[in-house]
């Protein structure tokens, strides 16, 4: 343990040597940041460490023609020590212990702007919508929820190579055209890893017990093929009419996240379960807007701000809950709205809250061939139940101390589940170039629900970034 | 002579008539003798935001400096265009981009003004942890200014109906001696002190004793006082005089802030201004500034 301690303070420290050195060169602007994020479960203090991931980013900006052909790129490269610690190469530790494949290049791109055109050319993120940690519109990218939904959204979304092209008509409109040939899903933590999901235990559960009585498993993932009509689409028209601005939103290709269907069969006199992991095409539509309140009365000062979405043919799992036994996968037209208001009070505290509802098209499936317990919609993430309508709140209370110095907040989501997390946490400069971060996540509810599930995982964590 | 002397007096009339409106934007207005109060600031708020120009650009560098002389740094580039459009009520349109250090680099700020006093400002913000532009609400008018030891209303939001003007006395201005820099400006300026008293009860101010330079109408030095008197904040503004067509501009080049209770001050510096680059209003839209690389 010591051995990965002082290699991370020598991570740490190099980069001291070159503090404030002016890298920034003609039309080269170069920037990165060093970080360490250690976490520990709270019922375990006595050294139970969730992560200690060191991280390295470093980002370039090379301006090739006065701002109008620019060429961006960001690399990033982290190693997660704690999976060192645990004397064992689990699963989690091979997938999670440091950076996979490709990832490490988080954007690589060339921006044109040529008068009301603006062109972004390859590997990039792009953020629909105005919800504030929740996904209704920013559906563009696949998402890494390997820490659950707990990072920065910027490290969430997992970029894709795509064409991102925008036309602006008049002033204050404009009309975005995406074209995603790549493809990506979206990651979920590993068997082990402190953020897995319910369901993937139980369904390796399941398999384990299978396995165990001789039968077999045969689980294929199948990714779309890489045709022009398997590839994502993606239409935004954003415009301003009086004080309102409004964006309508479209969206089509293959749903990120794979559902599993399980067949069952003998092969060769053996007893298989056939499990295709597939991505199914849906729809988005949808739209949003914001507005604030800029005129004298009561509403003065209150900015409003929503989404909505009418998901068409979104993949949905039904099955029986209460065994955890999912029995297949429904394509229905979902909703997934929210409204959200913003209001600074007390000078420096700004008080934001959420509510959103996710309304099934179905309280339940209608299948002939099975009986009704196992018609229920279930939660992709636990197997749990899942409402026909899931209402979700936010409320987030910010402020600062010390000329900004010193930035608590605190953010509260939970659902009329009585499930939730409470996230606490304070952010302290204490240079221009290092800053400590100092919070908790605390998880409570059912097991079978999207935060209960991790409610024996509540943390403790730190961030200390440097940057330069 | 009574003809003259009426003459005289209907001119006088229809010039304070005349000032009592919003000035004409793109023109430059100077402080002449026998002006009143009211009208020495209405000048003074033209030149504070810029409305003698089409835009103006800057760069230029904030330092945050505690009482043990710990210093913070940030550097911005802010972009403004004037518009001062009737139809829709637009003043004006900002833009701020926090160039450095690496943790706040990226960080935008556009927001837009309205003519009608009374009207808050429209202001969204880019935020890099996100990847997302959000609308929001325009902070507090006394809020600390990005950290800083003016208010938000010391740089943005204070509009010359805010308050009322007394006109205390013509004198010159002693000097001030920046911590800072080390050198000491503006002294023997000839000024005009005017008392400026908030309409707002149970304001964070109880009044501002403001220095205006009888020359180009411009603002070098104000102390803040609160209800007992005692003086609590100071602020110095170091301007420069551009010649742009045979125009002068006055344009604040250097910033000197102390909040007396706490011994913090803020320095902010502008190293490079351009005026009337001919920027397009497209570039102060939402979807611009989402187009942010950092």
């Amino acid at each position: 343990m010591l051995k990965y301690m002082l290699c991370t303070l020598l991570v740490l420290l190099l980069p001291c040597s070159m503090a404030f050195a002016d890298i920034s060169a003609g039309n080269l602007t170069v920037a990165g940041y060093l970080k360490n994020e250690t976490s520990l479960r709270i019922e375990s203090l006595n050294g139970d460490l969730t992560k200690f991931k060191n991280i390295l980013e470093l980002s370039g900006e090379y301006d090739i023609k006065d701002d109008q052909l620019v060429f961006f790129t960001k690399a990033k490269y982290w190693y997660d020590a704690a999976y060192g610690f645990r004397d064992k190469l689990d699963i989690a530790g091979h997938y999670e212990e440091h950076i996979q494949r490709t990832d490490w290049l988080r954007d690589c791109y060339l921006d044109y702007t040529n008068g009301p055109w603006f062109l972004r050319l390859g590997k990039q993120q792009v953020a629909w919508g105005q919800a504030d940690g929740i996904t209704i519109l920013d559906r563009v990218n696949p998402v890494d929820l390997r820490e659950f939904w707990l990072p920065d959204f910027v490290d969430i979304r997992i970029p894709l190579w795509m064409a991102n092209i925008n036309y602006s008509p008049k002033l204050n409109s404009s009309l975005q055209l995406l074209f995603v040939p790549d493809f990506q899903q979206s990651e979920a933590a590993y068997l082990g890893a402190p953020f897995v999901f319910r369901s993937w235990t139980e369904f390796n559960n399941f398999q384990k017990t299978m396995e165990g009585i001789g039968r077999a498993f045969d689980i294929t993932l199948r990714p779309p093929p890489r045709q022009l009509h398997n590839s994502t689409w993606g239409l935004q028209w954003s415009d301003r009419v009086g004080d309102l601005n409004y964006t309508l939103n479209f969206l089509y290709g293959p749903y990120y996240n794979a559902r599993n269907n399980i067949y069952t069969s003998t092969i060769n006199g053996v007893y298989t379960y056939t499990v295709p992991r597939a991505f199914k095409v849906w729809r988005v539509y949808g739209g949003s807007f914001n507005k604030s309140f800029t005129e004298p009365g009561p509403m003065q000062g209150v900015t409003l701000r929503g989404d909505f979405a009418y998901y068409n043919d979104e993949p949905t799992y039904v099955g029986d809950p209460v065994a955890g036994s999912t029995k297949g996968i429904k394509r229905w037209d979902n909703k997934f709205w929210l409204i959200g208001a913003d209001k600074t009070v007390f000078t420096n505290w700004v008080i934001s809250a959420q509510f959103a509802q996710y309304i099934l098209e179905h309280s339940r499936d209608k299948a002939a061939d099975r009986p009704v317990q196992q018609q229920y919609p279930m939660n992709a993430y636990t197997y749990g139940p899942l409402d026909p309508v899931d209402n979700i709140f936010t409320l987030k209370i910010s402020t600062d101390f010390m000329n900004q110095r010193l930035k608590p907040e605190v953010l509260w989501s939970f659902t009329d589940d009585n499930q939730g997390k409470v996230s606490p946490k304070v952010t302290y400069e204490i240079k221009d170039n290092l800053w400590l971060t100092l919070g908790i996540h605390y998880f409570y509810g059912n097991p079978w629900d999207s935060n209960g599930q991790f409610r024996d995982e509540s943390q403790f964590y730190t961030n200390l970034k440097y940057t330069f | 002579m009574r003809k003259l002397i009426l003459f005289v007096a209907l001119a006088g009339l229809i010039y304070s008539l005349a000032f009592a409106e919003e000035l004409e934007y793109f023109k430059v207005y100077k402080p002449t003798p026998g002006m009143t109060a009211d009208q020495i600031m209405r000048i003074k708020y033209f030149n504070k935001y810029t409305l003698f120009a089409h835009d103006v650009s800057y760069t230029g560098r904030a330092f945050f400096i505690d009482k043990s002389g710990a210093t913070r740094e940030r550097s911005t580039a802010r972009k403004r265009i004037n518009l001062g459009r009737k139809s829709d009520d637009i003043a004006y349109k900002d833009l701020n981009i926090f160039t450095g250090p690496t943790q706040v680099k990226g960080l935008s700020n556009l927001s837009w003004s309205y003519l009608d006093p009374k009207r808050e400002q429209d202001v969204w913000l880019w935020l890099p942890s996100l990847k997302k532009i959000r609308k929001i609400s325009q902070s507090a008018s006394d809020d600390s200014f990005l950290g800083s030891d003016f208010t938000v209303e010391d740089i943005t939001t204070r509009r010359f109906e805010d308050e009322t003007y007394k006109l205390v006395k013509e004198d010159n201005f002693p000097g001030y001696t920046s911590e800072y820099m080390k050198k000491t400006y503006s002294k023997d300026t000839p000024c005009y002190v005017i008392e400026a008293t908030p309409k707002r009860t149970n304001w964070y101010y109880a009044k501002r004793l403001v220095w205006v330079d009888k020359n180009y109408g411009v603002n070098i030095y104000e102390e803040k006082y609160n209800s007992k008197g005692e003086k609590f904040q100071t602020i110095f503004r170091l301007h420069k005089i551009f010649d742009v067509s045979g125009k002068e501009y006055p344009l604040q080049m250097f910033l000197e802030g102390k909040e007396l209770r706490s011994g913090h001050r803020t320095e902010i510096i502008n190293d490079t201004v351009e005026i009337e680059r001919g920027l397009s209003e497209k570039q102060f839209t939402p979807e611009v500034i989402s187009r942010s690389r950092w």
